[in-house]
């Protein structure tokens, strides 16, 4: 192992239409070294190796490859200079064969025309590398299973002959026996001098794999270091560290209502794997964890729109899960979901606000089989009013107002339904500091009105600011409560981590 | 078109752009009459009236065909809808006429309805499909021949005879706007069309039961055709084959000339209207100016594209 650095990052900045992604980040690593980077949601980590694979151009800054200066404008030149990524999302095209895809890029030719028989060899040759012999290389990507093209994708990658790999969460969906050839496969790729950049949320896995780790806050690169040299405490406290900069109404005395949502051992396709909780009136109740562990799919099963949730669900006295949102909303369960992306699944951007408003209470201002223009428009001045939505008229369009507002106009229109449980699918991400704090405040006279609230945020200090208990998430199912003083970063970093595991992993 | 002035917004523009065209077509034609025979029929009551008649079974396919367009769908099995009501209703004759028309198009509807959001199979495929079907079991029911059936009275009286001087099927046609115009403005089912058309994820999210939407639709859709299927066969005292064959792309033009998002979510109906009055006049004008039928096609053809370049682009920039 030399001592120049493979790879080395200096002052590498990155914005994104005014939030930072990066700032000034310093980064190096070696030859024949598997490097972790950690850190938690939004932290840089994706937008760090987007740059070092040539899908981004840094702001400012340069970036070496064995002393050289680079500069990737595209994944293209990233790789034929030996960086190599496999990222979360699949690359693959699902109605091409294993062949054809793993020599996507540059195929082997004869007269100019692609060589099936050398595509095919060479196939054959990259997926015994990576132990997957049983892979037909004249299978279509489609008919494979989701671990099998994943091994697709890193068999393409090895295809490449990298000098470094990036892996961006590339075990996800792995099977127990292919994470351990995966291992194999980093180990031989460590033997032959390959550098590898592996990015996971699996504290356990990064023990086991990697020689150095790197943490990563708020676009900042904190520290890196050798394994070994720090506790999983001390670890999670690099990755936390965080100013608080947000403030939070008071919560009232803790004393546990009744439970008005309970649902009990919810398992939907894999995706939820037995998630058990209970929500009282007048609570707010935190999901945590990281993105995508079952947090989304969650709230849609409560909501009615997942098929073939198993589990019992029961609002009030009502027992079942609704069918639709049209059953969920009405009497007697009158749920609402406040969803994920605003755009797309919580407003119809180029009708007005105030048809907005009353996309889920028309016969609330019906008389009859006709809505009432007079009830219709009381109706929008009262929610408008109720969450200072600022906008010029209610008859322009929902997209001309700021996306904190938008986000109002979502919360508005649910509202207006009067509901008794309330969901929450991270309410404030994207919005501005004085629109979050104004929904915290909302949200806790909700729940002084009585209603029971279900609040998932990818921001932690929102978790600790606002909940009266919070439920963390991590492979489908609720693995800790947290309530009172137990609420706090570490706790919901360590438990986010599963760090005190005790539930089935992929990994042990 | 007063109120359409009032309050000018981007949707309006099509309207304002086809209503100005429609003025372009008459002083265009006005001229070509005023120098050829010397006189000015276009402006004369008779004409108008006249061309509003024709108008009526056109107008009434599309104010159908505009509740689909505006989900984003399309119903393509409006030719043989239109012929099948037609002959239903003039093989059952009697009181009965009219319901088994209407129930015809209910059928149709609801067929097409379900195809397209329950069995999630394009529109643009599935009311192709439904219209095969329509046509074959008609010619099966006809034998391939022509009807014999008379249209009933009451038929012969809705589509061809006049009342205080203006003939009845205008006022079919204006009943149909009405109900169309306050469905889409003031019921719940109306708004769901539009919101439904903009975002059906989002839509679906507020608790919208968007299938029923899409069911309504082409029931409305299946209604209006089936309507028209009747009137015409009253107009021409029978049913015959392939007597819708020159509504389909007559209408989906209208709506979409008057402003109408191809893809969904926005459109007034009154842009349906001119949109109607647009072509019935264009065909008209071209047919006074003895312009021979291969050059009408490509005018006809051209001003559709031409109005559609022209507003267009900036109504699709508004998807977002």
């Amino acid at each position: 192992m030399s001592d120049q650095p493979f790879l080395q990052l200096t002052g590498i900045s990155k914005h994104f239409a005014g939030a930072r992604a990066l700032e000034n980040v310093d980064f190096a690593c070696k030859r024949g070294s598997i490097h972790a980077v950690l850190g938690e949601n939004g932290a840089g980590k994706s937008t760090l190796i987007k740059i070092i694979a040539g899908v981004l151009e840094p702001d400012s800054g340069a970036m070496f490859l064995e002393g050289q200066q680079v500069r990737f404008s595209n994944p293209a030149e990233a790789n034929s200079a030996g960086v190599v990524c496999i990222f979360q999302e699949l690359s693959l095209v699902p109605d091409l064969t294993v062949a054809d895809n793993i020599s996507l890029a540059a195929p082997p030719l004869k007269f100019g025309m692609i060589d099936r028989r050398a595509q095919y060899r060479f196939a054959e040759a990259v997926l015994a590398r990576i132990k997957c012999e049983d892979v037909d290389p004249n299978a279509l990507v489609k008919d494979l299973s989701l671990s099998r093209r994943q091994m697709v994708e890193i068999a393409k990658a090895v295809g490449k002959s990298p000098k470094l790999l990036i892996l961006d969460e590339a075990t996800s969906a792995l099977t127990r026996k292919d994470v351990e050839t995966v291992y194999g496969l980093l180990e031989d790729l460590r033997q032959d001098n390959v550098a590898s950049l592996f990015i996971s949320h699996r504290m356990n896995e990064v023990e086991r794999l990697c020689d150095t780790l790197s943490v990563f806050r708020n676009g900042r690169h904190v520290e890196t270091f050798t394994k070994g040299t720090k506790t999983d405490r001390e670890i999670v406290r690099l990755m936390i560290g965080r100013e608080v900069d947000a403030h939070f109404p008071p919560k009232p005395q803790a004393e546990r209502t009744a439970p008005h949502l309970q649902f009990n051992d919810l398992s939907w396709e894999g995706r939820l794997k037995g998630a058990s909780l209970s929500v009282g009136k007048g609570e707010i109740v935190g999901l945590g964890g990281l993105d995508g562990q079952g947090q989304k799919e969650l709230m849609l099963a409560l909501f009615g729109v997942l098929r073939g949730v198993e589990g019992t669900v029961k609002v009030g006295e009502k027992t079942g899960a609704p069918l639709s949102p049209a059953a969920a909303k009405r009497e007697p369960r009158r749920i609402c979901l406040v969803p994920e992306d605003r755009k797309t699944e919580g407003l119809m951007l180029p009708m007005s606000i105030s048809d907005n408003l009353l996309a889920a209470s028309y016969s609330r201002v019906s008389v009859g089989p006709f809505i009432d223009p007079a009830l219709e428009s009381e109706a929008v001045d009262a929610a408008i009013a109720k969450l200072q939505i600022k906008l010029g008229s209610p008859q322009d369009a929902v997209a001309t107002l700021s996306g904190g507002n938008q986000q109002k106009v979502v919360i508005a229109k649910w509202l207006m339904t009067d509901p008794d449980v309330i969901l929450l699918n991270d309410p404030t991400r994207g919005i501005d500091v004085g629109t979050k704090q104004e929904i915290y405040r909302l949200m806790r006279e909700l729940a002084d009105e009585g209603r029971a609230i279900l609040f998932y945020s990818t921001d932690y200090a929102e978790l600790i600011g606002c909940c009266d208990r919070v439920a963390i998430m991590y492979d489908g199912s609720i693995v800790a409560e947290l309530a009172g003083a137990a609420i706090n970063e570490e706790a919901i970093i360590g438990a986010s981590l599963n760090l005190h595991a005790s539930g089935p992993e992929a990994v042990s | 078109m007063q109120s359409a002035l009032l309050h000018l917004r981007s949707e309006d523009k099509p309207v304002l752009v086809s209503a100005g065209f429609i003025v372009v077509i008459l002083v265009l034609g006005t001229i070509y009459t005023l120098y050829t025979q010397g006189t000015a029929p276009l402006f004369s009551p008779n004409y108008l009236l006249q061309q509003l008649q024709t108008g009526a079974f056109l107008g009434i396919v599309a104010a159908g065909m505009m509740m689909v367009i505006l989900l984003g769908h399309i119903d393509l099995s409006i030719p043989w809808t239109l012929t099948a009501a037609a002959m239903m209703a003039t093989a059952v004759g009697g009181d009965l006429a009219l319901p088994t028309g209407i129930a015809v198009g209910i059928a149709v509807g609801l067929v097409n309805g379900i195809g397209v959001a329950y069995l999630r199979i394009p529109s643009m495929i599935f009311t192709l499909g439904v219209d095969s079907v329509m046509r074959g079991l008609m010619v099966w029911h006809t034998g391939g021949f022509a009807p014999q059936d008379q249209a009933t009275p009451l038929m012969r009286f809705l589509a061809a005879e006049k009342l205080f001087g203006v003939p009845v099927a205008i006022f079919v046609w204006a009943a149909v706007s009405v109900v169309i115009v306050l469905l889409l403005s003031r019921t719940a089912f109306g708004r769901s069309i539009y919101a439904t058309g903009n975002r059906e994820a989002a839509a679906y999210l507020s608790g919208i039961r968007t299938r029923w939407v899409i069911v309504g639709a082409f029931v409305a859709s299946g209604v209006c055709a089936a309507t028209a299927g009747i009137l015409l066969a009253g107009y021409s005292t029978k049913a015959y084959q392939g007597m819708g064959n020159a509504y389909l792309l007559p209408a989906i033009a209208a709506v979409v000339i008057g402003g109408t998002r191809i893809l969904g979510g926005q459109g007034r109906y009154i842009g349906t209207l001119v949109g109607v009055t647009l072509i019935v006049l264009l065909n008209s004008v071209l047919s006074i100016m003895q312009m021979p039928e291969a050059g009408r096609q490509v005018i006809y053809g051209s001003v559709i594209v031409g109005m559609l370049l022209v507003y267009g682009r900036d109504t699709r920039s508004l998807s977002g």
